[in-house]
């Protein structure tokens, strides 16, 4: 059964086709990787399922429903998050606060509801927990200014996770990590994927995407290039050139 | 009963507590949700002349309060579904077009009193320190409502919203809905603070709620400190007294509220609570230097 | 009125919101920020056009002293209200400008006084008559003048080397530093010329109207606001044309049904906002 469904999706801008004609499903409870050289249209593409980019034509569905033409809030209401490559956390709150206010989603759900509803310890309980599961729980306390990307990376997916969703869309979690902090997120999101949320991730750091992910999807200058378990992709001719091209010349050149 | 007070600093306390509350309102759009308003006096306007319109046939007070709220609450919802569309600086100049459509509008319709204004209608029945009193508990009523609107999950989607609305979207925050929520009851209020502001007088003019007056509240707001409650309390009353008490000031009071404006946004942006967080830092590092 | 008179009526009270909206284009493009006090150069053209040609008895002194006077005078806002807070976020120099504008007013208020200004023999107050149209000569030199000085500027910014460190300037402001142009020298300028327009504007309403008071400002003042708004804020081609098509519509409207129900303020507003409903960025963005 495919949660997400990715049809024919087009997007341009300006005069870049950023993706062009790409499709692949993701099944319920599946680690996909998105991987693909700079530029290959991977950030794109989780931000068309979102809704931040409107693509220019094809289809998203996530459980069947067509996502297309909702706004964000509404997509995110039927299951999405995300954690983006460039944090975007409140400034002005601290990271305790920020996921507080994610794991409050039932209560700001409508004005109406937001009005009505003062406490926020349990959410607070639930915020607290997740930046315990992702390894920041000593910054809670901190404003946004005054801690590392690293540990702004972390909130990002704990903010995504307090979300309850059923696709987390992982946009470089790992970049900015050392590699034991890196290898401990990886080995976080396998957990969770475990217990059946579907990830969908986008990582340069390929020795944890290729020990993680049971499949992959390739993308190269928009493209779909490849789309298969880690092994196949990896040895697909198409893929080597398009992220090792530069070597192979340089070993023809010599 | 005696009254300790005369009439003339029972109208100040009157006139402070119709600032306050029109601060108070502004401050819930501007500094709760991040909208910037540059026409909020045009709100009280329409709050005005509704209640008073009321007033004239025969509606009693409280009936034409809430008649002014109603009013200014729908045109602020207008006015919130057109700043979904424009943004910043769009927004900004939007709002002023919203005071200077009121006034033109307003001066050029004759069952509106063109720019005579109304006046000769009936007044509530209570005597000036009544009125002062309820005034007042009105002031009062729409502090806690600011308070607890702050403290409530509203208030932390405002905040996000005004932070970082793509972000908060990406929350699943509706930040349409939470936009107008935020104009509708801050407008509304500001209708209620013209029903007050017109029964305190005897007569109403459309240049009573110009771009000029939606700026001195403003500046109340951006003075105290934008999304600040106490900040923007003491803000408003003091630019509402100030002038008032010392007459030359009085002659100079524009020139004075200029003057303030341009100085505090270039020393000090965050207004009267930033210097008050400046000062506490300030405090905390002394006292370490000490121990 | 008939349509031809209405046309000219607009096009010539275009000419005068060009002067003024030049000059808040420039700043908007250059620093980001809606310079509210622009109109206070406006009125302090007019002042004191008025007061040095009653003092001295040279109208073209007087022209010169009210520029050049303006222009240094915009210099030194620059230097003294905005470029010490460029760092925080906009709305703080918003409402900076907004105080400043105020207290301008009110000083003019306090030194001029509250009547305001007229000359002693007005100069240029022929009027010249064709067919029905009567056309003021003071109407006209707006006209020459604001296509004059803007076709100027137009010209000069893309065939000199100020005009092209200019332009680099505004659309690209660390490659144009990394290249050696003095940013700040570039803004300076633009407040000169911004500033200076805004008086030639002011010396021209002081002609047409031969009153000049403290809140002489305020209307066009905001107007100008709204109009770069509509253009596009930032885009000069935009800024321009919105000049011409509320001057249009103003005379148009002032005089049907609409002017009837609001007036002539409120019309300019009302024709921003209703643009802004169909098209929020305006008429022209800024590339």
């Amino acid at each position: 059964m495919s949660v997400l469904k990715i049809s024919d999706v087009t997007a341009r801008f300006g005069g870049v086709t950023a993706l062009e004609d790409v499709s692949f499903d993701v099944s319920r409870g599946e680690l996909l990787g998105l991987i693909g050289p700079n530029g290959a249209g991977k950030t794109t593409m989780l931000r068309s399922i979102t809704g931040i980019v409107r693509p220019d034509s094809g289809r998203i569905e996530l459980n069947g429903k067509k996502l297309n033409g909702l706004p964000i809030h509404q997509r995110v209401r039927l299951g999405l998050a995300i954690s983006q490559q460039l944090v975007r956390p409140f400034r002005e709150m601290t990271l305790l606060e920020n996921v507080t206010l994610a794991a409050g989603y039932k209560k700001t759900r409508r004005p109406l509801r937001a009005i009505l509803a003062l406490t926020r310890r349990s959410n607070r309980t639930r915020a607290t927990e997740l930046l315990d599961l992702v390894g920041i729980e000593n910054h809670g306390g901190a404003l946004p200014a005054e801690v590392p990307l690293g540990v702004l990376k972390r909130m990002e997916v704990a903010r995504a996770l307090a979300l309850d969703p059923t696709v987390l869309l992982l946009d470089e979690p790992l970049s900015g990590l050392n590699s034991n902090e890196a290898r401990i997120l990886a080995d976080t999101v396998v957990m969770l994927n475990d217990l059946n949320l579907t990830v969908v991730l986008i990582e340069h750091n390929l020795s944890e995407v290729m020990r993680i992910c049971e499949r992959l999807v390739v993308l190269d200058n928009g493209r779909k290039i490849a789309d298969g378990t880690p092994k196949q992709v990896m040895e697909d001719p198409f893929v080597r050139t398009a992220y090792l091209g530069s070597v192979e010349e340089k070993d023809a050149a010599t | 009963m005696e009254h300790f007070l005369d009439s003339y600093e029972i109208s100040l306390v009157v006139k402070a507590a119709i600032s306050v509350i029109m601060a108070l309102s502004l401050n819930m759009i501007t500094g709760f949700c991040g909208q910037i308003s540059l026409g909020h006096a045009a709100f009280q306007g329409v709050g005005a002349y509704t209640a008073v319109i009321l007033t004239l046939q025969g509606y009693n007070f409280a009936f034409a309060t809430a008649g002014g709220m109603i009013s200014a609450g729908t045109l602020g919802f207008v006015v919130g579904l057109t700043s979904l569309r424009v943004r910043h600086d769009f927004l900004a100049i939007t709002t002023m077009g919203v005071a200077f459509l009121f006034s033109g509008i307003v001066e050029q319709t004759k069952a509106l009193g063109d720019t005579d204004g109304i006046s000769n209608y009936p007044h509530p029945e209570f005597d000036p320190f009544g009125y002062m009193v309820m005034t007042l508990t009105l002031a009062v009523l729409v502090l806690a409502i600011s308070i607890y609107v702050q403290r409530s999950w509203m208030g932390t989607a405002f905040k996000s919203i005004a932070d970082d609305e793509d972000t908060a979207r990406l929350l699943g925050i509706d930040v349409a809905r939470f936009k107008l929520a935020a104009f509708v009851i801050g407008t509304a209020i500001a209708g209620m603070g013209g029903s007050i502001y017109a029964h305190q007088t005897t007569i109403i003019q459309a240049s009573d709620f110009g771009f000029i007056e939606s700026i001195t509240i403003l500046s109340m707001v951006v003075f105290g400190g934008v999304g600040s409650i106490p900040g923007v309390i003491i803000a408003a009353i003091i630019l509402t007294l100030f002038p008032l008490w010392s007459q030359v000031i009085g002659d100079y009071k524009l020139l004075f509220y200029g003057g303030l404006l341009f100085i505090m946004m270039r020393f000090s942006p965050q207004g009267l609570s930033g210097l008050a967080s400046d000062a506490v830092k300030w405090a905390r590092l002394e006292r370490r230097k000490v121990v | 009125m008939t349509e031809i008179s209405l046309l000219v009526q607009g096009l010539l009270d275009g000419s005068l919101y060009a002067l003024i909206s030049v000059g808040l284009t420039l700043v908007y493009g250059l620093l980001r920020i809606l310079h509210v006090a622009h109109a206070g150069f406006f009125t302090l053209g007019g002042y004191l056009c008025v007061v040095v040609t009653n003092a001295t008895g040279s109208f073209p002194l007087a022209i010169l002293v009210a520029i050049v006077a303006s222009g240094l005078l915009g210099m030194v806002i620059y230097r003294l209200v905005y470029h010490p807070i460029l760092r925080h976020p906009p709305f703080v120099a918003l409402i900076a400008s907004i105080g400043l504008f105020i207290a301008m007013e009110e000083s003019f208020r306090i030194i001029f006084g509250e009547q305001g200004v007229a000359y002693i023999a007005p100069p240029l107050q022929i009027t010249l008559q064709m067919g029905e149209l009567f056309l003021p000569i003071s109407k006209i030199i707006a006209f020459v003048a604001a296509t004059t000085l803007i076709g100027g500027l137009g010209l000069l910014a893309a065939k000199t080397r100020t005009g092209i460190a200019w332009r680099a300037t505004v659309t690209e402001p660390e490659m144009a530093s990394s290249f050696g142009i003095n940013i700040i020298n570039v803004r300076y300028l633009n407040f000169f010329i911004g500033s200076a327009l805004a008086a030639v504007a002011g010396i021209i309403f002081s002609l047409t109207t031969n009153l000049v008071e403290p809140t002489s400002g305020d209307v066009w003042s905001y107007k100008a606001l709204a109009i770069i708004v509509l253009g596009g804020l930032g885009s000069m081609k935009g800024t321009l044309i919105a000049c011409f098509a509320l001057g249009i519509i103003e005379a148009y409207c002032t005089t049907n049904i609409i002017g009837q129900i609001m007036n002539r303020d409120a019309i300019a507003f009302a024709f921003l906002i209703v643009v802004l409903m169909i098209r929020p960025q305006g008429l022209f963005t800024k590339r």
